[in-house]
């Protein structure tokens, strides 16, 4: 005996050794992508890859606010001008003229290359007289004055032409040259990190830069006192969501322990028992984190917020042992009488965690590999441990307060069980009419954004006229020319669709810089100077136009055939960042996006596109697919808690070997699962996946109660003790659990709220289900904790 | 392409002066005798909710060797509504509404729009469209010099731009009337074009 223990001692302090050595080494992750799926579908893909990485994911929206207009222009205007020479800032744009202007050069000096009506036809003299008959009920109307100066060196309107093509993208409203809202009470701006989305240190340091540039601007101005600065984005989210998540597990943990700590000093009077009893706690903890980090080679920051619930509930392995150990009696013996149930106990905990391992978030994979190195640590310390660590004859002292509600309730339980069953058909009732399906069907309810901060990120997209595209075409392609004649072809297919009403137009990188070859072939199409001034020279014959008018549109259309081939590098500075957003590389593949706007008729559009049958082009609908996600999400929530509840009942079954004996332990279970989904669903919320999940582990944790309960009922006998131990385990059960509910990231605060909730209800039901017939009370509380056993 | 803008704000001034044409006077007509100033032509504009005429346009541009020919109709819907339809030789319809220009040359519904508000020079111009259908003097004051001429017979406003950006595209504006009615404007562009357009009121509410 002395030397197994001796052994056990050593197993364990290399264990906790090796433990620490591999915590050390771990790198914790705040990314929450992780919640995402492992292998999604391309649509999917795409989702995921903009929200990690893509510049959608650079862009921080400013509003300024809180100041007369005037003064808001004027700040604006001082930041940008700080914030333009922070290297860490690729762009930023706040609509002062500027940028605009060299695109717009740039569109003018290129139009022959960038205009998609460049063709053959267009210059011959059939073509040029249509064009002059244009041009001239272009004179003749109220658009004289926009064509009238681009006339002479454009004729055949490609400007025009390329212009309409951006039509649809109406730049916000701007007021003294700066953006505003419409009801000019915000100042705008838009500024994009050189870091990624997903680099959240260097999403903190550019939000840092933009809101000192933002105070020293309001320190220079007088009469800015009152304006603030509001700021949106994923960049934004990514480091709010991160500080709350360190927040939250430092905050929650230390409330927890502080009220378990409470509790179990309250019950226990003794700080050497506390000190034992959390000890499986912490070892079950280290070996959780140490697990995770050699399973996934990270681990998630709202894992270590989870691990506030392994506290409250591996807990309760040392409360068993301690509390149901009457002085007199040596732990090891109450060990042997309790070790079945509480390994049954056990067992069912980490079948119902087990579930969780198989989901596709990496996230709840690892919550679930924590949760179950935790308990089996935190139960193997307890069993193999605290017995040699525990002085001889220390035991708690009587606890009796804590046993009483439940005695009460089991005094009671005949009459209480008809109550039982009412409020339990009551709540089945409650769920059964539930109005309009118990699951949240936004994505956005599984973000850890508070609902405040979307609502605003919505209100300033829409105010910088940039809404969240829902349809786009994805074309990946070996090199960039390849992802560039794919989006010229995607283009041509489009503009046929836009004529004819499918949608009202959309954006492609072969807007900003045509693949080679369709430069090549607008180039091809320019006739040599002298046939063109021959063709011309044919086609004014009849028009009214004054003779040499069109010597510019000679020139040009010279220069435009002998100038060089367009490449990125020639782009101005805000086109190339568009063109940058549209087309880039992608683990060695080149992608093309095309975002598609106004879509009428989306489903012929995807058919159209689909026809193509080209490699590599996919027809995206990212709400459809968030949807879809989200379906996912649920579906396999939902399989894996069924899943996971069977195995609990089959493990029941298997160990129990009585039906009426695993109705006892099960029907308080799915009482409260019942109960509990009525209380979370009764004023119209609506059940998220982690409720769901946590309706699993009110099962997985609540059956530890039940089990003793019912193996009381079975032995005839009713310990004070066992139900005061029952109560204490709980009650820091609850308090884990309880405590996340506070959290702000939702999967904590879900399943906290269910699992708090359910934990209780299972206490009680338990209890009511599995009195004894007649109570006969055992004498076993003893007043003396210090009492050497003979 | 701030060329571009140039002629948007010059082509709204245009709109603008057909539109303001189009309005009319429902007050009785003052003794020809009594001389006509601003403030009384302003509080007569004012007076009017609704009107339709009819119009012709001359155009005279630098690039043709003859000048073009439009007519139409003109419509205007207090306070902030107004459309000129060219119906000959072809058909167009440009439409103000609250803050934005809408353009069409066909039937298909394929309009361009363009925010007033969104172009500094355009949009303190259409504020002064409204001053003036509105009779609102001091506002109009503020983009303009007024001055007028001549009496209720036969009066001439003179609009001057005051501001650099849009004296970049229109020279002056005159518009010509007798008693309540306006029957000419003309509008002489910063490049020497100019168009002049004869208006025949039809109904004024």
């Amino acid at each position: 005996m002395r030397k197994a223990n001796r052994a056990a001692l050593a197993v364990w302090v290399a264990a906790l050794l090796a433990c620490a050595a591999v915590i050390a080494r771990t790198e914790i992750s705040t990314d929450m992508s992780a919640f995402l799926p492992r292998s999604p579908s391309p649509g999917q893909q795409v989702l995921v890859d903009q929200v990690r990485e893509g510049v959608v994911s650079r862009i921080v929206l400013l509003a300024i606010e809180g100041a007369p207009s005037d003064v808001l222009a004027a700040l604006s205007r001082d930041m940008a001008a700080r914030l333009r020479r922070e290297p860490a800032l690729v762009a930023v744009n706040n609509g002062e003229e500027a940028a605009l202007d060299a695109d717009r050069d740039f569109l003018w000096r290129n139009r022959y290359v960038l205009s998609p009506a460049v063709v053959p036809a267009r210059f011959t003299v059939v073509g040029l007289r249509d064009a002059l008959q244009r041009d001239q009920v272009m004179l003749s109307s109220g658009l004289a004055v926009l064509v009238k100066r681009a006339l002479p060196s454009d004729p055949t309107g490609e400007m025009l032409t390329i212009i309409d093509q951006f039509a649809g993208d109406a730049p916000p409203h701007t007021r003294s040259d700066v953006w505003f809202s419409q009801d000019d009470s915000r100042a705008l701006m838009m500024v994009q990190t050189r870091a990624a989305g997903f680099d959240i240190d260097g999403q903190q340091q550019a939000l840092r830069l933009i809101e000192d540039a933002f105070r020293h601007a309001r320190q220079a101005m007088p009469g800015a006192e009152t304006a603030h600065l509001l700021e949106t984005g994923p960049g934004v989210f990514a480091v709010r969501t991160r500080a709350a998540m360190q927040e939250d597990a430092e905050r929650l943990s230390l409330i927890a322990t502080i009220l378990i700590a409470g509790v179990l000093l309250s019950a226990y009077r003794s700080l050497r028992l506390l000190m034992l009893g959390l000890l499986p706690v912490l070892c079950g903890a280290l070996a959780g984190i140490a697990a995770v980090s050699l399973g996934f080679g990270f681990v998630h920051g709202i894992t270590l917020g989870f691990g506030v619930t392994l506290m409250g509930e591996s807990v309760d392995y040392a409360i068993y042992l301690f509390t149901q150990t009457a002085p007199g009696s040596q732990p090891a013996d109450t060990l042997a009488r309790i070790w079945p149930t509480l390994r049954l106990g056990v067992l069912t905990s980490v079948a119902g965690f087990s579930a969780m391992l198989f989901s596709t978030f990496t996230g709840f994979a690892q919550l679930g590999l924590f949760s179950i190195t935790g308990l089996i640590v935190a139960v193997a310390v307890t069993r193999w441990l605290l017995p040699t660590l525990l002085p001889r004859g220390l035991t708690a002292i009587e606890s009796r307060i804590f046993a009483l509600g439940p005695l009460a309730v089991m005094r009671q339980a005949r009459r209480l069980r008809p109550a039982l069953l009412a409020w339990v058909l009551a709540a089945g009732t409650l769920l059964c009419f539930h109005h309009g399906g118990f699951w949240q069907e936004e994505l956005s309810s599984l973000s850890p954004i508070p609902m405040r901060d979307q609502e605003l990120d919505k209100k300033l997209r829409r105010d910088v006229g940039a809404p969240d595209v829902r349809y786009l075409v994805v074309a990946t392609a070996a090199s960039e020319q390849r992802a560039l004649e794919a989006s010229d072809r995607l283009s041509g297919l489009l503009r046929s669709m836009t004529e004819e009403k499918w949608l009202s137009g959309f954006d492609a990188p072969d807007r900003y810089l045509p693949s080679e070859k369709a430069q090549l072939a607008r180039r091809a199409a320019l006739p040599s100077e002298e046939l063109l001034r021959a063709h011309l020279r044919e086609a004014l014959d009849g028009f009214g136009f004054r003779a040499e008018l069109f010597a510019p549109f000679l020139a040009d259309a010279a220069a435009a055939s002998r100038a060089p081939p367009l490449v990125r590098a020639s782009l101005p500075p805000h086109l190339s960042l568009k063109l940058g957003s549209l087309l880039f590389e992608r683990h060695g593949d080149w992608v093309a996006m095309v975002p598609l706007r106004g879509m009428g008729e989306p489903r012929r559009v995807a058919d159209r596109i689909a026809e193509l049958n080209e490699r590599g082009v996919v027809f995206v609908d990212l709400k459809g697919e968030s949807d879809r996600l989200l379906q996912t999400y649920q579906r396999e929530a939902a399989l894996l808690s069924l899943v996971g509840g069977l195995v609990i009942l089959g493990l029941l079954t298997l160990s129990l070997r009585s039906m009426s004996r695993v109705f006892l332990v099960a029907a308080p279970l799915a009482a409260s699962v019942v109960s509990t989904m009525a209380l979370l669903t009764f004023d119209g919320r609506k059940l998220s996946i982690f409720h769901l999940v946590g309706l699993l582990l009110i099962v997985a944790v609540g059956s530890n109660y039940c089990l003793f309960f019912e193996r009381q009922r079975r032995e005839g006998v009713q310990s004070e003790r066992t139900v005061a131990s029952l109560v204490l385990a709980n009650l820091c059960t609850v308090i884990g659990f309880g405590v996340l509910s506070f959290s702000r990231i939702p999967v904590l605060h879900d399943i906290g709220v269910t699992v708090a909730a359910g934990a209780l209800l299972s206490l009680f039901f338990g209890a009511i289900l599995n009195a004894p017939r007649e109570t006969r009370p055992s004498q076993d509380f003893g007043r003396i904790s210090h009492n050497p056993t003979p | 392409m701030r060329r571009l803008t140039r002629c948007l704000a010059s082509l709204v001034i245009a709109v603008a002066l057909w539109l303001c044409a189009s309005t009319n006077v429902t007050q009785a007509a003052p003794d020809a005798a009594v001389r006509w100033d601003v403030p009384q032509l302003m509080s007569a504009l004012r007076q009017v909710k609704s009107a339709t005429a009819r119009f012709v346009e001359r155009k005279h541009l630098h690039m043709m060797d003859k000048p073009l020919e439009v007519s139409g109709t003109l419509l205007y819907l207090a306070p902030d509504q107004l459309q000129k339809i060219t119906i000959w030789p072809n058909w167009e319809r440009l439409a103000v509404k609250q803050n934005l220009l809408t353009i069409e040359q066909d039937h298909e519904g394929n309009a361009r729009t363009f925010s007033l508000t969104d172009h500094a020079e355009i949009g303190a111009f259409v504020e002064s469209i409204r001053a003036t259908l509105a009779g609102d003097l001091p506002t109009l004051t503020r983009f303009y010099a007024v001055t007028i001429e001549g009496d209720a017979a036969d009066w001439r406003l003179l609009l001057l731009p005051k501001e650099r950006k849009l004296q970049d595209l229109v020279k002056d504006i005159r518009i010509g009337g007798t008693g309540n009615n306006i029957l000419m404007v003309e509008t002489e562009e910063a490049d020497g074009d100019r168009s002049v357009m004869s208006i025949v009121e039809e109904d004024i509410r």
